[in-house]
């Protein structure tokens, strides 16, 4: 059966060229200089000394992980009790419900947020960051209460019925059980939540206008817009080993979690 | 006593239906919304003013917005199907490889997936513009298809990570050629893998805009680019809206009870 | 001793099953009370009825003289070892153990005196830091016994917890459970379907069936004074024969009479009768009080367990024919066609739709071509009437090849033994020598050669035919007529010995008044 293993090799010829090689475009662009829609070779780091050190930038920085760090929380706050109730239903009602929670996911994220836009315009006194920070949390929000309820509906029945028999009550039981083995679903929904987020620059630009900028805006416009791909390359960079980074410490968290 | 159980388990069921029912509200409003006002007689997205079908009708005969519908589901069927083949294709490989090359391979197929998609939108425009290829439909397509297949190998091998090996092995002693093995005994059993994988996969193009953004051509535009672009708000955005969501919560009924009319139907026969 | 649960009236249904039908049952202190009976019965479901966890449709459930039904779970001063474990993955051992302490808000110097005191009841002392799912089954086992019983409960519930442990682990931890129950001194309810677990540690044993309880008692008591077959045919092996009680301390089984300690049952009551293999000892054949032939001897280890029959069956006996065929070659269309002539009961021509296939079969009527391989035979004429007589039938393929045979048409004479109740029939037969070299189940063959079947004369039931006797060598039997006996099973016991005996010997069965258990019938519910 090892010749199986051959059926592989369109695929591995595809990635090399089409994932592999793009990855290394980014990087060869963000340590050269004079890009510009050709790529050279002089190699700098200028391209991220100019990032870290401008103040405004550092405020974008900021601002993105700020409010992919709010929309986060927000939508643990919301979707945990969610995904609880939905997974103590009975089994028809608990599709149904996973059903209706999904079935926005199919529809197209700029109409999606071009609705909110128009509902948005019944209340232009709220702030563009509040505007923004809304429209994020309903995009991301079933996919938290989708990994959370997962996490809850697998687990053993039985673990509770062992709670109470030992004295704990509902509420103890959901503290000390329920809630401690549930935490790999959180962190799974940490991760579809919080990283989309941050390099999120649909939802900022549609809903905060034009005055709302955030890393993924500020990639966008140094590429189509300035033109600098060197920067705009730098910048992607930065936001891709943040990300890489961020992925590496949940991961150890929920490794840690398991032991 | 008795009776204060039930109290509180009643108040325990308003509580818990109240919450879910509230979250509900939020998760549907703007699909309300929009489809509510797709037949507002006036542009206002404010003020309904009236009933009329006229954003349908502009819709309709708004040449651009129909053809970017027609470009999202074109590129989203051949993006699908492409992915599918190559994925489960790939995933097959994978299954039978050694444990070293497959969470390499299995790393970097993950990268589309973990990585921002701007990133991955930058990363294919600067590969196609540095090796001059300009950039069309064909482009957007293998974009797609390359985001696609992660999500298929994604769904597809854990299920034959999952298979018996001894059950292709007895077809095969059996006389079976690998290929009759593959395509008898092990697709058959890997099958709603495959579909759900596919079903993912369409499910990202039709869905996406960063990277068709960066990967399309000038004379190409999917439906979250052209709703992007609009320079003025333009209410026949939200007629397509209200048929989109129609048209999903169809196909999502539909695939719902199919299973379930089937196997009344199979034990109709078997009584 | 005090009682200290009381199960009155308990009902429980489940999806329109009734689960439990109206159970009450006592349970004293300091005992091991364990239910016995097959999955279904409702020996866990009433244990979660005491437990908490179910809530029952109809009755009560008395602890301690005070009724319990509003009580939660979380009150009931009763832990429960589940059947798989249900250890919390997320703790360790200590936290695992210590878990219900910590709810009681007990104070950490406590928690670990009594935690430690558990680990080494358990034998795991030092197992305090481990990870729960890095334990082997019997270790997790132990943790959750100890998790159980470190809240001090009055009862302890054990839901077949040893159900996943190899074999020896099992016999181990079953030594373990009741020691720890004899020296902690609180009163164990242990479900199980294994009535071996229940006769090594139980003090007093439930056997339940169907949800209801068919006898409690000792381990002693159940064994040797089984209430009725049901619950001698779940503990232990036996001999269970029907048999009418003629008046007291006299049973009729057999068609013999034999003295026998039980009385108080009605004059010609139909019972059952109970012979325990291990009572009937091997004599000689004229010492016994029955005599019979071995027909089969399997060594157990401790004893052989023989199987000695008293009486055969119903017997029938047949001719078979064996000639040779010649196969008939149709040159011009390369093919070879052949059958046999065969017999046919007359009874079955009428009650059976006998078709075309059938006779195909019946004289194994075949056709090939030239590269051996099989071709159909299409067309099957014949004159055949359901009166006894000889008819023709002919067999013919596509291209024309046909081969004639002969059919005799038989009413043959059934043998029915009244007495028994059993009817069995076969007829004569054709058959080529090729045919039975061939076979290569030669007993299994025959009967289906002669049609011979064997029937229930009451319910028309199909009864065995378990003896096939003949006195050809199958490897080299040659062209005659041999005489076929066809024979049902008569009467079997099964007898535990310790001598070797082998199959064929004619041998005595003795047994004495004291070995015989007389029980009513069960009553099959309306």
């Amino acid at each position: 059966m090892k010749s199986f293993f051959r059926m592989s090799y369109p695929y591995i010829l595809w990635i090399g060229f089409f994932i592999v090689a793009p990855m290394f475009m980014i990087l060869l662009y963000a340590v050269t200089k004079g890009g510009n829609n050709t790529l050279t070779f002089h190699f700098t780091l200028e391209n991220f000394g100019r990032f870290f050190s401008d103040p405004d930038f550092m405020r974008v920085l900021w601002t993105s992980l700020r409010i992919a760090f709010i929309t986060t929380v927000v939508c643990i706050l919301i979707g945990y009790p969610a995904a609880l109730f939905i997974a103590n239903l009975s089994e028809r009602k608990q599709t149904m419900m996973i059903l209706l929670m999904t079935l926005p996911m199919w529809i197209n994220m700029l109409l999606k947020t071009y609705a909110w836009r128009g509902i948005l315009m019944n209340f232009d006194d709220l702030s563009s960051e509040i505007k923004v920070f809304i429209g994020m949390v309903y995009d991301f929000l079933p996919y938290m209460i989708i990994q959370i309820h997962t996490a809850i509906a697998k687990l053993d029945r039985e673990l509770l019925t062992a709670s109470y028999d030992l004295g704990a009550n509902k509420w103890q039981s959901f503290l000390k059980v329920t809630l401690p083995l549930s935490v790999p679903g959180i962190i799974s929904g940490v991760t579809l939540v919080f990283l989309p987020a941050v390099s999120s620059f649909v939802i900022p630009k549609l809903l905060g206008g034009g005055n709302y900028v955030l890393i993924g805006t500020l990639i966008e416009n140094y590429f189509l817009v300035a033109g600098d791909w060197n920067f705009g390359s730098a910048i992607s960079l930065i936001m891709a080993l943040i990300i890489i980074a961020a992925m590496y410490v949940t991961r150890k968290i929920d490794r840690g979690a398991e032991e | 006593m008795n009776e204060m159980k039930a109290k509180t388990r009643r108040e325990h069921h308003f509580f818990r239906t109240g919450y879910l029912i509230l979250v509900l509200l939020f998760i549907y409003l703007p699909i309300a919304y929009v489809m509510l006002f797709s037949f507002n007689d006036s542009k206002s997205m404010i003020n309904f003013s009236g009933f009329s079908l006229r954003w349908y009708e502009e819709m309709i005969n708004n040449q651009d917005m129909l053809e970017s519908l027609k470009y999202t589901v074109i590129i989203a069927v051949i993006a699908t199907v492409v992915s599918t083949v190559i994925g489960t294709v790939a995933a097959i490989g994978l299954s039978k490889a050694r444990k070293i090359i497959r969470t390499v391979i299995l790393e970097i197929n993950n990268l589309p997936v973990l990585n921002p998609d701007i990133v991955t939108a930058i990363g294919l425009m600067l590969l196609f513009l540095s090796l001059k290829i300009r950039r069309s439909i064909v482009t957007m397509t293998l974009a797609h298809i390359t985001f696609c297949i992660p999500y298929v190998i994604l769904s597809v091998l854990p299920k034959l990570r999952q298979l018996d090996d001894n059950v292709a092995e007895a077809a095969m002693d059996l006389g079976a050629t690998p290929v009759k093995a593959l395509t008898k005994v092990i697709i058959p059993q890997i099958y709603p893998a495959i579909f759900s994988g596919a079903l993912i996969a369409f499910s990202m193009s039709f869905d996406d805009f960063v990277i068709s953004y960066f990967t399309a051509g000038m004379d190409v535009q999917n439906i979250s680019m052209f709703v992007y672009s609009m320079k003025r708000f333009n209410p026949a955005v939200n007629a397509l809206s209200a048929v989109i969501v129609v048209v999903v919560t169809v196909i999502l009924i539909l695939a719902n009870l199919i299973p379930v009319l089937r196997d009344k139907k199979i034990n109709k026969e078997e009584v | 001793m005090r009682k200290l649960i009381e199960f009155r009236n308990i009902v429980k249904t489940f999806d329109g099953q009734v689960v439990l039908k109206g159970v009450n049952l006592n349970i004293y202190e300091n005992e091991f009370v364990t239910l016995l009976g097959p999955s279904g019965c409702g020996k866990t479901t009433l244990l979660r009825i005491l437990g908490g966890f179910l809530e029952q449709d109809e009755g009560t459930v008395i602890f301690d003289g005070q009724c319990i039904d509003k009580v939660p779970p979380y009150r009931r001063e009763i832990n429960t070892v589940f059947q798989r474990y249900a250890l919390f993955p997320h703790l360790n051992v200590y936290e695992n153990i210590a878990f219900g302490l910590r709810i009681k808000k007990t104070g950490e110097d406590i928690i670990r005196q009594k935690v430690s005191r558990m680990l080494s009841l358990v034998n795991l002392e030092g197992y305090e830091k481990r990870k729960v799912t890095k334990l082997s089954g019997g270790q997790q086992q132990r943790v959750a016994i100890a998790r159980a019983l470190v809240n001090e409960p009055n009862v302890l519930l054990l839901d077949e917890p040893l159900g996943a442990l190899d074999l020896k682990l099992r016999k181990e931890m079953q030594r373990e459970l009741k020691r720890i129950q004899q020296e902690v001194g609180i009163t164990f309810i242990y479900v199980t379907h294994d009535q071996e677990e229940a006769l090594t540690m139980s003090d007093k044993i439930v056997v339940m069936n169907a949800g209801e309880i068919k006898q409690i008692g000792t381990p002693l008591e159940i064994y040797n004074e089984p209430v009725n077959a049901y619950v001698a045919r779940f503990i232990g092996e036996s001999n269970i024969v029907d048999g009418i009680m003629k008046e007291d301390y006299k049973v009729r089984f057999d068609d013999k009479n034999y003295e026998c300690v039980d009385f108080g049952f009605r004059p010609d009551e139909p019972v059952d009768v109970l012979i325990r293999p291990e009572d009937i000892a091997i004599v000689s054949p004229g010492k016994g009080v029955m005599r019979g032939e071995v027909k089969s001897a399997i060594f157990k280890g401790v004893h052989y367990e023989l199987m000695v029959e008293t009486k055969t069956g119903v017997t029938k006996t047949v001719e078979m024919h064996v000639v040779t065929q010649h196969d008939k070659e149709n040159q011009q269309a390369g093919e070879k066609i052949s059958a046999n002539d065969f017999f046919v009961d007359a009874e079955d021509l009428t009650e059976k739709e006998m078709t075309d296939a059938d006779f195909v079969r019946i004289a194994n009527a075949q056709a090939w071509d030239a590269d051996n391989r099989d071709i159909s035979l299409t067309k099957v004429t014949h004159n055949i009437e359901n009166k006894p007589g000889v008819y023709e039938i002919t067999f013919s393929t596509e291209k024309g090849t046909a081969v004639t045979v002969k059919v005799n048409v038989v009413s043959p004479e059934y043998v029915e033994d009244a007495r028994h109740n059993i009817g069995i029939s076969a007829l004569d037969f054709f058959i080529t020598a090729e045919e039975i070299q061939e076979s290569m189940a030669i007993s299994t063959d025959l009967k289906t050669w002669a049609s011979a079947e064997a029937w229930n004369l009451q319910d028309d039931t199909s009864v065995e035919i378990t003896d096939v006797k003949f006195d050809f060598d199958p490897a080299t039997v040659t062209e005659g007529t041999y005489k076929i006996t066809f024979a049902t099973q008569g009467r079997e016991y099964k007898v535990e010995t310790t001598a070797c005996h082998e199959v064929g010997d004619r041998v005595g069965l003795s047994f004495g008044p004291e070995d015989i258990h007389v029980m009513h019938k069960e009553v099959a519910d309306a």
